[in-house]
């Protein structure tokens, strides 16, 4: 579904990524992990036409997206969400719901707010636990609350891909779990999707599979419990001297 | 109703266009100091339609509005790229450029053996199309008030549709926006048209209003005070521009004895709601409030 060839890319001469290859089936789950600055949240930039590769290429259903402008590869059925959360904070809930459905076609303009509500919208709220809060400034709702904001927004598209960018960051342990509870059972069935995040019991419970990435590059690729084992994952996220007491 | 007030209410009005069209900008998240520009665009060009090629007023008012829009749609494009303080920086040359060709701009045809039209740095006399109509002081003020009333009544509308939404949502993360599958460039551009168009209307409306016109009126205290009312006002309603003008205009111009101290306490006030309220008196947390408020009311009331 998605292919990712040779990607390259560098900001003012400093390396972010190099000679990434990638290949993930339909309904694939796979993990992206790497110590901070190593490229994971370059990678889904790229995909997303946030930025354009300096060499490689990237494919979506056969179709090379590499080179398109955001709006035209999130219409392709893409969606994602972002590790600095980016929500419409002067918005109400409902409203930034809304916002990820102005540019599906079939959504009138008098849809909008004319007091019809829209099943699947609500029933979305519903499910991601919002439903309380569903007229509140998103400005106003606690952090897990909104990462949960933003995981409805991405939803909201049907996308066939979905990409997570530490859906779980800055969470508590019980906010963790609850979050990868919904991803699993409302984010993840029949879709295909990949998952960055620090905490690797996230991971662990919901990929089956994990591509590790250090200095931009790929170090380890195949499922969790060999990856997380692997010699030079350990080095990368430990040392060398946490690697060998390891 | 006396002649003073009349003025007041009709100017007023007509500084409430051009306030609206810098807040339509400040809704997508753009700075905008050069409103001023679109607004004397229009005030020439519709004035030269009345007095100098005899059409009527409203053609005159169309054509200096298709006119701005057509600028700030150009303006729009060219400064796509830019954002925050450059964005700001580009709007004001922008404006500045068409004051200083206003100030060269000569273009005058013999009416009844006089010279009528632009006269560079003279100014545009005898624009005299509400005189020779015999449309009183009250009458226009009234005509002013009516179109006034129907753009407000328009930007509400939008403001409850897809297309207030999206503008809101540009002004808040224009990346993000794009991430909706919009396209992001397409929306810039239009609401960079019709804020032209709206302070185009304003424009139309003061060059006959005024019957003369010189560059020197348009200069960027002029755009200045239109950005800064939607500021005091308040980004969450479109009433918030409108609360502006009345506080600047109805009551430190209006009233006479801070008549002298007028552009001190106007700065002032600016000052201290920017540093307190800084998107304003109903900005879009108070907007929010309210609107929850009355609907409790109103559900409780049933």
């Amino acid at each position: 579904m998605l292919r990712v060839e040779g990607l390259g890319h560098h900001f003012d001469g400093v390396e972010a990524l190099a000679e990434i290859d990638l290949e993930i089936a339909e309904h694939d789950v796979v993990g992206l992990i790497g110590p901070n600055g190593s490229g994971k949240s370059t990678l889904l930039n790229m995909i997303t036409g946030i930025y354009k590769p300096s060499a490689g290429q990237i494919r979506f259903r056969e179709r090379i997206i590499s080179g398109m402008v955001p709006h035209e590869i999130v219409s392709l059925g893409i969606a994602r969400t972002f590790q600095n959360l980016r929500i419409y904070k002067r918005m109400t809930v409902a409203d930034n719901i809304w916002a990820a459905q102005h540019s599906l076609p079939g959504v009138s303009l008098r849809d909008f707010r004319s007091g019809k509500q829209d099943d699947q919208i609500e029933q979305l709220i519903d499910v991601v636990g919002l439903g309380p809060r569903r007229d509140e400034l998103a400005q106003t709702l606690p952090l897990a609350d909104q990462r949960r904001l933003e995981l409805a927004r991405a939803l909201v598209r049907s996308p066939d891909l979905l990409l997570l960018d530490e859906p779980a960051g800055g969470m508590t342990p019980v906010e963790t779990q609850s979050m990868t509870a919904l991803i699993r059972d409302v984010a993840l069935p029949g879709r295909t999707c990949i998952i960055i995040e620090h905490k690797m019991d996230l991971i662990s419970a919901l990929c089956g599979r994990i591509c590790v990435l250090n200095f931009g590059r790929k170090i380890a690729e195949g499922p969790p419990d060999d990856v997380l084992k692997h010699p030079r994952v350990l080095e990368a996220y430990l040392g060398m001297d946490g690697a060998r007491h390891a | 109703m006396d002649e003073y007030v009349v003025s007041v209410i009709s100017n007023m009005g007509m500084i409430s266009f051009l306030a609206l069209s810098a807040y339509l900008l400040l809704l997508t998240g753009e700075i905008s100091f050069g409103q001023q520009a679109y607004f004397a665009i229009s005030a020439y060009l519709s004035a030269m339609a009345t007095a100098m090629w005899g059409w009527p007023l409203w053609a005159g008012l169309l054509l200096g509005a298709a006119a701005a829009a057509f600028a700030a749609g150009l303006i729009g494009v060219l400064t796509l790229r830019l954002r925050g303080l450059y964005f700001s920086i580009a709007t004001l040359a922008f404006a500045e450029m068409v004051r200083l060709l206003f100030v060269n701009f000569h273009y005058q045809v013999m009416i009844d053996g006089e010279p009528v039209g632009p006269d560079g740095a003279e100014g545009f006399r005898d624009i005299r199309w509400i005189f020779e109509h015999n449309v009183s002081a009250f009458e226009y003020m009234a005509i002013i008030l009516a179109v006034l009333t129907v753009v407000v009544t328009l930007f509400f509308i939008a403001e409850r549709s897809r297309l207030g939404s999206i503008f809101r949502m540009l002004g808040e993360d224009p990346l993000l926006t794009e991430l909706q599958g919009l396209n992001v460039i397409r929306y810039k551009v239009l609401a960079s048209c019709l804020s032209g168009f709206i302070a185009g209307i304003g424009g139309a409306f003061y060059a006959h209003f005024a019957t003369y016109l010189e560059p020197q009126i348009f200069n960027v205290m002029l755009g200045v005070h239109g950005l800064v009312y939607g500021l005091i006002g308040g980004l969450g309603t479109a009433l918030g521009p409108l609360i502006g003008v009345a506080l600047d205009i109805g009551f430190l111009e209006a009233v006479r004895a801070i008549q002298g101290y007028r552009m001190i306490v106007f700065g002032g006030l600016v000052a201290v709601l920017l540093i307190f309220m800084p998107r304003g008196i109903l900005d879009e947390e108070r907007v929010h409030w309210l609107r929850m408020t009355w609907r409790r009311w109103r559900n409780a009331a049933r």
